[in-house]
């Protein structure tokens, strides 16, 4: 309630709110690969909603908040590509039912945002203290320290699943999103990466990634 | 609303609005019409629950048992919950309304790299009668079960004891890698995890 009277200037904006003031740039991607990054939005940013107010985990609500921001350009951005290409009324018809779940992908990402939200209501205590104690899954976002053994190796080769309970559901690397990462997706020095798994499990990955341990 | 109660309820309604969001997707990717229907009949479902939650907030906030913020919280929660279920629902309206699918939209989504399976459990699957914690189907087959429908029921993010029935129809999401195998075992056709 403190920061209401306040008009921030740009630099004390947080980063996601950033990244939804900058100004969208044109650059022609396809529909297709627009509409798949908007189906996985979609999809992880439900999940992460959800569990950052179950977990009362105020970094998860942070990442939604990117993701909503990242959902916004995208929308607007098919949104003027299906405008060019419709030719004739066939194309505008079949577009149609695009910008139709395209707009569906936004509303929902907007849910999600709202939901994020309910966090800074000033509970006097979180929702479901009970869970956070007794949950044997968790979720959590680490970032891979530059010191860490984890650079540059595949997540296979870390054996991270087998080693440690852990489940990746997302990496963020600057402002790019990988989701639902591979395999062979290789970390990198400052990815931000979600995971769920085993609190412990959980704490020895991190450990890990800080480059507090040499292996997991 | 006691702690347990808002625990079991926050957890139904991630569980339902995932579950929402990937069977439309899913309708529309496979082209399936049942698919889209349950997402319809999800949606309803939601509705009620939400509006039962409104209530029991505000009721709780008049008998003194939640404070205002909280029960604000749980009224918002609905709310949001409500906006992904008609979000979902008019996904699955693309693929009821038989609008004409652009070929890129199937061609789009089949291209992701998790997917998203709807399989019945054949009489003659090895899966039959175990129980998923004995299965180990995540490490084996790189497939999860999010979801089974036994009969009119739901059982959703179903636990390690829950034993797989001949009939159920299970909603499996992974690694397209697995699903060939996950199919196989699941149909019968494939007799080793």
């Amino acid at each position: 309630m403190k920061e209401m009277g306040k008009s921030p200037g740009r630099g004390k904006l947080p980063k996601w709110k950033e990244e939804e003031l900058e100004e969208v740039e044109y650059e022609p991607r396809s529909i297709k690969d627009i509409l798949i990054e908007m189906k996985n939005i979609s999809e992880l940013i439900v999940d992460l909603a959800y569990s950052s107010l179950l977990f009362d985990n105020k970094e998860l609500a942070e990442e939604v908040k990117y993701l909503e921001a990242r959902m916004d350009t995208l929308n607007y951005e098919i949104r003027l590509i299906a405008m060019m290409a419709a030719r004739n009324k066939r194309d505008a018809e079949r577009l149609t039912a695009i910008l139709q779940i395209a707009e569906a992908a936004e509303t929902i990402s907007d849910a999600a945002g709202d939901i994020v939200d309910i966090i800074s209501l000033k509970l006097d205590h979180p929702i479901l203290p009970r869970l956070i104690r007794e949950s044997d899954e968790t979720i959590k976002k680490l970032v891979v320290s530059d010191k860490s053994k984890a650079c540059n190796k595949s997540i296979a080769e870390l054996r991270v699943a087998s080693e440690t309970g852990v489940r990746i559901i997302t990496i963020r690397r600057g402002k790019k999103w990988i989701y639902a990462p591979k395999k062979d997706e290789k970390l990198r020095a400052g990815d931000i990466v979600v995971g769920v798994g085993p609190k412990e499990g959980l704490d020895k990955f991190n450990a890990f990634l800080e480059g507090k341990t040499e292996g997991l | 609303m006691s702690e347990e109660e808002a625990e079991r309820m926050l957890l139904d309604l991630k569980e339902k609005a995932e579950l929402m969001v990937d069977l439309a997707y899913s309708s529309l990717i496979y082209n399936n019409k049942e698919l889209a229907e349950e997402v319809y009949e999800l949606e309803e479902h939601i509705d009620k629950l939400n509006d039962e939650l409104q209530k029991l907030a505000i009721e709780d906030a008049k008998k003194g048992e939640l404070n205002l913020n909280e029960a604000l919280a749980i009224i918002k929660l609905a709310t949001s919950t409500e906006m992904i279920a008609d979000a979902a629902r008019d996904i699955a309206d693309v693929q009821l309304r038989e609008i004409e699918l652009h070929p890129i939209l199937k061609e789009s989504f089949l291209e992701t790299d998790e997917i998203f399976l709807r399989v019945t459990i054949s009489p003659n699957s090895i899966l039959r009668n175990k129980k998923l914690g004995e299965l180990h189907l995540a490490s084996e087959t790189g497939m999860w079960v999010i979801a089974i429908k036994r009969g009119d029921k739901w059982i959703y993010d179903p636990g390690k004891d829950v034993c797989l029935k001949e009939n159920d129809v299970v909603f499996v999401k992974g690694n397209k890698e697995g699903k060939e195998h996950f199919l196989a075992l699941a149909e019968g056709r494939e007799k080793e995890l």
